[in-house]
């Protein structure tokens, strides 16, 4: 027996090694420079809370509205989400394959599809174009772009996939008899949806909440390009720190602020999801 | 019938931007719009003379090769571990794995970037680059593997141990095969991946580009419609990796 | 006239009464299953509503509880259900019988609602409820697979139709711990599903169905997941809770055992038709067709040709059968020979000693098989040896082919 857990450790080894090499120690390391002070352009390792302080000052405000948008984006994509795995797991049959359509979508494009929105949200863009063609507005509309909307449209579009998969592979594991036998004891469809289908998927439901919570708090790319000064969130701001600013603990000390207000946040979530709705 | 129109709706949602791209990398007009002109492969011609193109595009694929086999590696090794553990150390482990994904790319970027060039002094650079990218898609590797390897029968194993196979020829002749499909599929995943990263790129590549940080830098710098030439070079590689790799995997849910 | 042609008259009433709508089927077998269980073999046919088979007549009679009118299932040009009626009287415990594919399980959807029926009408308790969907229907089901609450523990699934009905929780909790005894899992409340045995878990979907006090109870292979033991276990619960409740239950297995078990009326499918109703004596004595008589039991066959009111089997032996002149196939069940020195000389095949009985299998010089079920163990006798095999004449029942 523990030389098959001894085996077990060992196979894991390479794996570990990596996370350990390029996620933990870094995540301490940079944990540490938060702490570090920056005198004339040179980083030099103390024991300080200067940073910590000079980024609550600057950037509470941010950090909330950045959260805010993660929300926001959580949301929106948690319930088209999951009324499109509905769909796919109850009004059709070969739901899978839809599913591969959706996972391909995945994994490319990332630049891709912030560009593809710059494409059409813009001045000269598509919408514009078409709004123009039907006679609903003489001017373009400048609104469209550059503004905190078209960083929530982006990030949904990007992140619908995301919240997708987990949420369809919970549904999947609701038994079609248990859904029948509700029928049969008398439910009607908004009952079956709420008190027998829903209360299975909890898993799947906060996987895609957070899943898209923390990829859209923690994106810096959508809000650069389609943001504006309307639309910036914290990341673009630890991108500022360090590369423009080289203050380092600044940097490192938001990174981690980013981190924990999105941690609290799940947190919430979490009691929400699986607390709510115990029935009698 | 809502549910077939809903359905239909968020594929075009989904789709729709992907394909206006791809559709503009084969117009003429300048800018983006209808009507697009003639068709013409002028934006994919100005690609192919572009030296920058072909560097980056070289690097990309170094980088998605080397993360590719050293990911489905330690990923595989990683599963069939995990298979032997208890229930509960599995899952904590496979959770601590999966952090890296689920924390921003941005902030798993720079915390490498300074252990690198602070903390170790050392260049930056593609093995930097794809160790980063190791980091990333070895979560994944180990999630299709262990899918496989719920499915396979452990008892295939014991009756070749009991034909008299050694450990490693159970493991190659009985396993192995099995689960080549898998195995090259999760390693086809983690090329995608690679390919089309770029937040961990742009900061650990140091001087250089790979095709993702190419890309952005002509969406900073020009307004032509080339982008959307690369841009769907980008796609197509990315999702024919993925869509093969899928096949592979046998994917179902 | 002799027994074999009051049975051969009765099988013809039998026949007749199918397709002429099975109340007439139902009295015909009341008649006669007053008369043949006087000695009531097996299946303990004593408990429940049916009495010694006069009531299930006398039921009859009065309208039936639920009542299939031409009712059938296609799917394209599939046809998974025939045109078919179906009568249960209130009380009685109906078992649907057959083998997989026979339609049994799509017919008791088409009553629970599930499925919508191509043609024909439902009527329970005299109310067509062709239309009304499974929600709005007085019927319950018991599924196969249970179909049970995962999220929820035993109480609420139990209590789940009540709660929608939206009863004051305490008439909930009150129903729900009175439900819970009838099934004998009283304190099982609190428990959530997963930590429950295949048999509890049983229960639990019984209980959540009988809770609502439904019409016509629908049982659809319940116990096919149960291992053998747990099997016999739940039978008597489940005529129990029949005989407690003075229910309905409508029930499809394709275990004969089973149904003979449970039901005091059986009525065996096939390709989607009835092949025959009656009681489980009338099925296993009188099998209306060559696949009744195989699939209720084991049996010898013998060919022959009726003529003139006489069938003469190729064996040999002659006797009186009225009935139109054709090829017929004479049925004799294994317990029902004996070996005795009048008998059909025979070569014996194989011997096993099966515990209570011991089987013959022994072939004729015209190499028909017969098979014989003898209670005295037979240690002389071994493959090879020549033994001669008899049977009252009344225990033969003749299926025209």
């Amino acid at each position: 027996m523990t030389e098959r857990v001894g085996r077990a450790w060992l196979l894991l080894g390479p794996a570990l090694a990596v996370l350990a090499a390029l996620f933990a120690l870094p995540a301490i390391l940079l944990f540490a420079v938060s702490f570090w002070e920056v005198r004339s352009f040179r980083l030099s390792p103390a024991l300080s809370l200067a940073a910590w302080a000079g980024i609550w000052r600057d950037y509470a405000g941010l950090a909330a509205y950045t959260v805010g948008i993660g929300l926001a984006v959580s949301a929106l994509t948690t319930m088209l989400g999951l009324a499109f795995a509905l769909a796919v797991r109850f009004a059709v049959r070969q739901g899978d394959r839809l599913m591969i359509a959706v996972l391909i979508t995945l994994f490319g494009g990332y630049l891709v599809k912030i560009y593809a929105w710059k494409s059409i949200l813009g001045a000269d863009g598509l919408l514009n174009q078409a709004l123009i063609a039907l006679g609903l507005t003489g001017a373009p509309l400048q609104a469209l772009i550059y503004s905190r909307g078209a960083v929530i449209v982006a990030l949904v579009h990007f992140l619908l996939p995301f919240a997708i998969l987990p949420l369809y592979a919970g549904l999947r594991n609701v038994s079609d008899t248990a859904i029948e036998a509700a029928r049969d004891l008398g439910a009607s469809r908004a009952a079956i949806l709420w008190r027998v289908v829903l209360p299975q998927v909890r898993g799947g439901l906060f996987a895609a909440i957070a899943f898209t919570f923390l990829l859209a708090a923690g994106d810096y790319v959508t809000p650069m390009l389609l943001g504006g000064p309307g639309g910036t969130m914290l990341g673009q701001f630890v991108l500022l720190e360090f590369s423009t600013n080289f203050d380092w603990p600044a940097g490192a000390a938001l990174s981690y602020a980013l981190l924990g207000s999105c941690l609290a946040v799940l947190a919430v979530l979490a009691a929400v999801v699986f607390g709510a709705g115990r029935q009698p | 019938m809502i549910g077939r129109l809903l359905i239909a709706l968020f594929l075009l949602f989904l789709l729709g931007p992907i394909l206006l791209v791809v559709l503009f990398s084969f117009g003429s007009s300048a800018l983006i719009g209808f009507p697009t002109g003639p068709l013409t492969l002028d934006w994919y011609r100005a690609l192919w003379n572009d030296s920058g193109f072909w560097v980056s595009l070289r690097a990309s694929l170094v980088v998605a090769l080397a993360t590719a086999v050293i990911a489905t590696l330690t990923g595989t090794l990683a599963a069939l571990g995990l298979r032997r553990l208890g229930a509960g150390t599995a899952r904590l482990l496979t959770g601590g794995l999966a952090l890296p994904v689920l924390m921003p790319p941005l902030v798993v970027a720079i915390a490498i970037v300074v252990l690198v060039v602070r903390g170790l002094g050392l260049p930056l650079g593609v093995p930097v680059v794809v160790l980063a990218h190791v980091l990333v898609t070895q979560p994944f590797v180990i999630l299709i593997l262990l899918a496989r390897l719920e499915r396979f029968d452990p008892a295939a194993m014991e009756a070749a141990r009991d034909l008299g196979a050694t450990e490693w020829q159970a493991f190659t002749r009985v396993m192995l095969p099995q689960i080549a499909g898998a195995l090259v599929g999760a390693g086809l995943i983690a090329a995608a991946i690679s390919l089309d990263d770029f937040i961990i790129a742009s900061f650990t590549l140091g001087g250089g580009n790979t095709l993702s940080t190419f890309t952005w830098g002509k969406m900073r710098t020009t307004l032509d419609p080339s982008i959307n030439a690369i841009a769907t070079v980008l796609i197509v590689l990315t999702l024919s990796l993925s869509a093969v790799a899928l096949r592979l995997a046998r994917y179902r849910g | 006239m002799t027994a074999a042609d009051r049975a051969g008259l009765s099988a013809m009433a039998d026949r007749a009464g199918l397709s002429a709508g099975a109340d007439r089927a139902g009295l015909s077998a009341g008649a006669d299953g007053a008369g043949l269980s006087a000695g009531a073999d097996g299946a303990g046919l004593s408990a429940g509503a049916d009495g010694a088979g006069l009531s299930a007549g006398a039921a009859a009679a009065v309208a039936p509880l639920l009542r299939l009118d031409g009712v059938s299932k296609s799917y394209g040009t599939m046809t998974a259900v025939a045109p078919v009626d179906l009568s249960v009287a209130a009380g009685e415990f109906c078992a649907i019988l057959g083998p997989s594919g026979c339609g049994k399980s799509t017919l008791l959807r088409i009553v629970a609602g599930l499925v919508a029926p191509s043609t024909g009408r439902i009527r329970i308790a005299g109310e067509d409820v062709t239309q009304l969907g499974a929600e709005r229907r007085p019927t319950n089901m018991v599924f196969q697979s249970y179909g049970l609450f995962p999220h929820m523990t035993v109480a609420q699934n139990v209590g789940f139709g009540l709660s929608l009905r939206r009863l004051p929780p305490a008439e909930i909790s009150a129903r729900v711990a009175e439900a819970l005894a009838l099934v004998q899992l009283d304190g099982f409340g609190a428990r959530m599903i997963d930590r429950l045995s295949g048999g509890q878990q049983q229960r639990v979907a019984l209980a959540r169905a009988l809770i609502l006090r439904p019409k016509v109870l629908l049982l659809d292979e319940p116990l096919s997941a149960l291992d053998l033991k747990l099997r016999h276990q739940m039978q008597e619960e489940i005529r129990r809770i029949h005989a407690e409740t003075g229910g309905t239950f409508l029930f499809v297995t394709h275990d004969q055992g089973e149904a003979f078990a449970l039901a005091s009326r059986v009525v065996v499918m096939n390709g989607g038709r009835i092949e025959q109703q009656g009681t489980p004596e009338e099925v296993y004595r009188r099998p209306a067709t060559r696949f009744v008589a195989g699939f209720v039991g084991e049996a010898s066959y013998l060919s022959g040709r009726r003529s003139g009111g006489v069938v003469a089997l190729g064996a040999g032996p002659r006797f009186a059968a009225p009935g139109p002149d054709a090829g017929v196939t004479a049925m004799i069940r294994p317990e029902r020979l004996r070996i005795a020195p009048g008998g059909l000389p025979a070569r014996v095949a194989d011997v096993q000693f099966l515990g209570p009985t011991t089987l013959v299998l022994a072939r004729l010089p015209g190499g028909e098989v017969l098979r014989a079920a003898l209670g005295d163990p037979q240690p002389g006798l071994s493959a090879g040896d020549e033994v001669r095999l008899a049977w009252d004449p009344s225990d033969v029942w003749v299926l025209d082919d």
